[in-house]
């Protein structure tokens, strides 16, 4: 001790009194964020891990697609939505694997991956896309009341052409013109001023319904 | 400073160590990530994207307008500012969509990666990846293999996106069978044109109009300064057309370089292929080997049967069929083991071992050779002469660019000095103005600019030696000016009373247009001539934009329906609409497929767009667009 002056010996006694006064706190911080930090490099490996398994999954997936393999696309889209939920590739798969089955004609097994996507998929953008897929796939099945169910709520404005250029359609398809006019109205006021190509396209195409059914008066 | 450490120790220390304690779990890395990332011309993110992304990005645009226009390409129109935020909208997407595939942790596992890579067809052979090809290929990209790979991973993992959200975009039956019914809609119309000219009689033109008009436009009557130049190009060109070159010359240059002068030896070979990869496998190698050992037993024993066995066995579908022909081919064209030992063999007709290549095992015949020739020199002679000139012609002139240059300055008041000294021609042009079209070299922004400054305008000096681009220095002096004027009022006083009286003309055509319209809607009947009726289609080719719009766009619940029409600059057109026909779309019509696939394309790129939406309220994207504009005047 005699290598301390007095001034350095009070100081170890502050530090001392400090110590014993904070010390239990101050390890248990720095334990405390030790596990935290141990926890969440865990997660990340976790949720690396699941992802990467998703995405060979989703891999087969594609390759099925590809294939038109309506079976094996069902397969492998069942165990991403059912295992890996919560990962992206999970609601890609349900839209994925909805187009081969429609396209294959089985609108049944179509709609079961779109109605679980448009309620629980993790990414918004593609709950909504999920909806209005699925409202598609309710008009082919001829379940029209259905259908508008799905496009009712109000949704993305970048996509309310969209709902309302199939929901024209849909109400055409009930008779009911009025309404289906209006609609198709919609879409031309929606998409007036735009400056991409092809939403002017889809523009044209929905001025030609309306025009159709009396046109704009 | 110290005195304050020293008296708040206790918040020093504890301060360090909160200092010290994050490093010791995350590393020093993340924060430094962020450093450098200023001064981009967008950030999405907080990831920049730099002006120099952009530009390369512009410039690849540029060259995909210039393949696809050809001859009618201009440079000019791609450097607008739409086409720059086209460009930057564009990188920001990506940008996006790199982004979100990052935090969604969007993967391709090396297994795809490999399968991907072996199925694109450059960098197959005979059907089969090839790893020296897919090597030669990259090579000749300028791409290491590390770059391509990590490319096409970013593409793969952005075609998952892509493959849920625009290619599974679903397109109901009914409504394709609706497009196909609107789209394909025909109205049977007949026509009544009201001209303008019919009513010019009844046009009155106030007496001040054309002066009213005339001081008001005053931009439109003005004529832009013009000059006419007298010029000298000193070009390499010029140079070499002076210079003569000694036959003796030519002559050593020919001797010197035999190697430049002549075709290397060329042969030709038929081969039998027994496929094996190198890596195939040592059972795999041994079996090929073996065959081809049987095989070449067989040739031993009748060596006329070459080209049936090649036919039969040979696994080099392209040869096989020519008895195993590959043609003429000089050294390099061919994988080393077999070149050595097709160049190995001395003489027409001489058969080889067995030779081992990366494709298999080949058993190869010579069977002919074209040996190595020299051109004679009397066929290179101009050549050469012309090659030796053009290096000589681009030495001198790069002498003579500084004695031009300063002569044309030293002797402002005339380019004769120039002329003479350096034996060129003094040219004069016609009336050029400085917008940029007058013919070449005055198309040169720089010369234009000096011709119509002062110094050359009042003071009458010559330009200086301005490059102009291809090894070509213009110097030029003014010798006529005509200032900027306004075009006198009575030599455009008919051409404006004119185009003011057809005005008018045509007001009253639209007038009387919309008049017979409102009448023939309420039912009342109008004297009319109608055209015969004919059957129009919405895609119909022959009528403009507005008239078709207002034919399809006019309600028909009611028929006969009447739709106007003002045809611009020309008067009025009224269309009696008499029949509406909408096909009803039968399963397998083309068309139908068609028109199905061409809406699914529109909706897909709808949901698209909506998706990158989506992303845009996600990540945070700001775009520079003073940075971005500013960039225009470099």
């Amino acid at each position: 001790m005699a290598a301390f002056d007095l001034e350095e010996q009070e100081q170890i006694s502050q530090i001392k009194g400090w110590w014993e006064q904070f010390g239990t706190l101050v390890t248990g911080a720095a334990v405390a964020a030790a596990l935290a930090s141990v926890g969440w490099q865990g997660w990340q490996w976790y949720q690396g891990k699941q992802t990467a398994e998703a995405s060979a999954l989703y891999a087969v997936l594609q390759k099925a697609a590809s294939e038109k393999n309506t079976q094996k696309s069902r397969e492998a889209a069942g165990a991403l939505i059912e295992k890996y939920n919560g990962t992206a590739y999970a609601d890609m798969a349900a839209l994925l694997s909805a187009k081969v089955q429609a396209e294959a004609g089985d609108l049944k097994n179509a709609r079961v991956p779109l109605a679980w996507a448009a309620t629980k998929a993790s990414d918004p953008a593609l709950r909504e896309l999920a909806r209005l897929r699925l409202a598609t796939v309710m008009f082919d099945d001829k379940a029209y009341d259905e259908a508008l169910a799905q496009l009712q709520a109000p949704t993305d404005e970048s996509l309310v052409a969209r709902f309302a250029d199939l929901k024209g359609d849909i109400l055409l398809a009930q008779g009911k013109r009025e309404e289906a006019r209006a609609a198709y109205k919609a879409v031309v006021t929606a998409l007036e001023t735009t400056t991409k190509s092809e939403s002017a396209a889809l523009r044209e195409i929905a001025q030609a319904k309306l025009d159709a059914v009396g046109g704009a008066q | 400073m110290f005195d304050a450490v020293r008296n708040n120790k206790k918040v020093v220390q504890v301060f360090l160590v909160m200092i010290t304690l994050p490093f010791a779990f995350f590393g020093v890395e993340s924060y430094v990530k962020n450093a450098g990332n200023s001064d981009g011309v967008a950030t999405v993110g907080g990831t920049a994207i730099q002006m120099g992304e952009f530009q390369q990005a512009l410039r690849e645009q540029q060259e995909r307008m210039r393949g696809a226009l050809g001859a009618s390409f201009n440079p000019a129109m791609m450097d607008t500012p739409e086409t720059r935020r086209a460009v930057l909208e564009n990188l920001v997407n990506q940008r996006l969509l790199a982004l979100d595939a990052q935090k969604m942790r969007l993967s391709v596992s090396d297994a795809s990666l490999r399968d991907t890579i072996a199925a694109i067809p450059a960098f197959q052979e005979n059907g089969h990846f090839s790893l020296p090809r897919y090597e030669a290929v990259l090579k000749a990209q300028g791409m290491t293999q590390a770059v391509f790979e990590g490319r096409l991973r970013h593409d793969l993992a952005l075609q998952q996106v892509l493959g849920a959200v625009a290619e599974g975009v679903l397109v109901p039956q009914s409504s394709v069978d609706q497009v196909y019914s609107v789209q394909l809609e025909e109205r049977t119309v007949s026509e009544v044109r009201l001209p303008a000219a019919q009513f010019a009689a009844g046009v009155k033109l106030a007496e001040d109009a054309a002066r009213k008009f005339y001081d008001t436009e005053r931009k439109r009557f003005e004529m832009p300064a013009q000059l006419k130049a007298e010029y000298v190009v000193l070009s390499k060109d010029a140079v070499a057309n002076q210079l003569s070159v000694a036959d003796a010359d030519v002559r050593k240059e020919y001797d010197a370089h035999p190697e430049r002068f002549s075709q290397g030896e060329e042969r030709r070979a038929s081969h039998i292929l027994i496929q094996a990869d190198k890596g195939a496998g040592d059972a795999a190698l041994k079996a090929a080997r073996e065959k081809a050992e049987a095989l070449l037993k067989q040739l031993t024993a009748k060596p006329d049967d070459f080209a049936r066995l090649a036919r039969e066995n040979s696994q080099d579908p392209g040869s096989a069929e020519k008895g195993g022909d590959l043609g003429f081919f000089a050294r390099g064209a061919m994988v080393k083991e077999f070149e050595e030992a097709a160049f190995g063999l001395k003489n027409e007709g001489e058969t080889s071992g067995v030779v081992q290549s990366d494709f298999g095992f080949h058993i190869i015949r010579l069977t002919g050779v074209k040996a190595s020739k020299s051109r004679p020199f009397d066929e290179v002679k101009g050549e050469i002469a012309a090659e030796l000139k053009r290096n000589e012609a681009a030495k001198k002139f790069a002498e003579l660019v500084e004695s031009f240059t300063n002569t044309v300055y030293e002797q402002a008041d005339s380019l004769k000095p120039a002329a003479e000294k350096f034996k060129l021609a003094v040219q004069a042009t016609d009336w050029i103005a400085g917008d940029g079209k007058a013919p070449a070299p005055f198309n040169n922004e720089k010369l234009i600019g000096e011709l119509f400054s002062d110094e050359a305008l009042k003071n009458k000096r010559n330009t200086s030696a301005v490059d102009v681009g291809n090894g070509t220095l213009v110097a030029a002096r003014v010798l006529e000016h005509k200032p900027a004027a306004l075009r006198p009022f009575e030599e455009v006083k008919p051409v404006i009373e004119k185009a003011l009286g057809n005005e008018e003309a045509v007001k009253l055509a639209e007038q009387d247009g919309e008049g017979k319209l409102a009448k023939l809607a309420k039912g009342e009947a109008v004297d009319l001539a109608w055209s015969p009726a004919r059957a129009i289609a919405r895609s119909e080719q022959g009528l403009p934009p507005e008239v078709l719009r207002a034919i399809f766009r006019a309600s028909t619940e009611k028929l006969p329906a009447y739709a106007g029409v003002k045809v611009p600059g020309a008067g009025y057109a009224l269309y009696r609409i008499e029949k509406v026909n909408r096909p009803v779309a039968k399963a397998d019509d083309p068309r139908r497929a068609a028109i199905k696939q061409q809406y699914a394309r529109v909706l897909a790129e709808q949901d698209f767009g909506a998706y990158i939406a989506a992303l845009r309220k996600r990540h945070d994207v700001k775009v520079n667009y003073a940075l971005l504009d500013e960039q225009k005047d470099k």
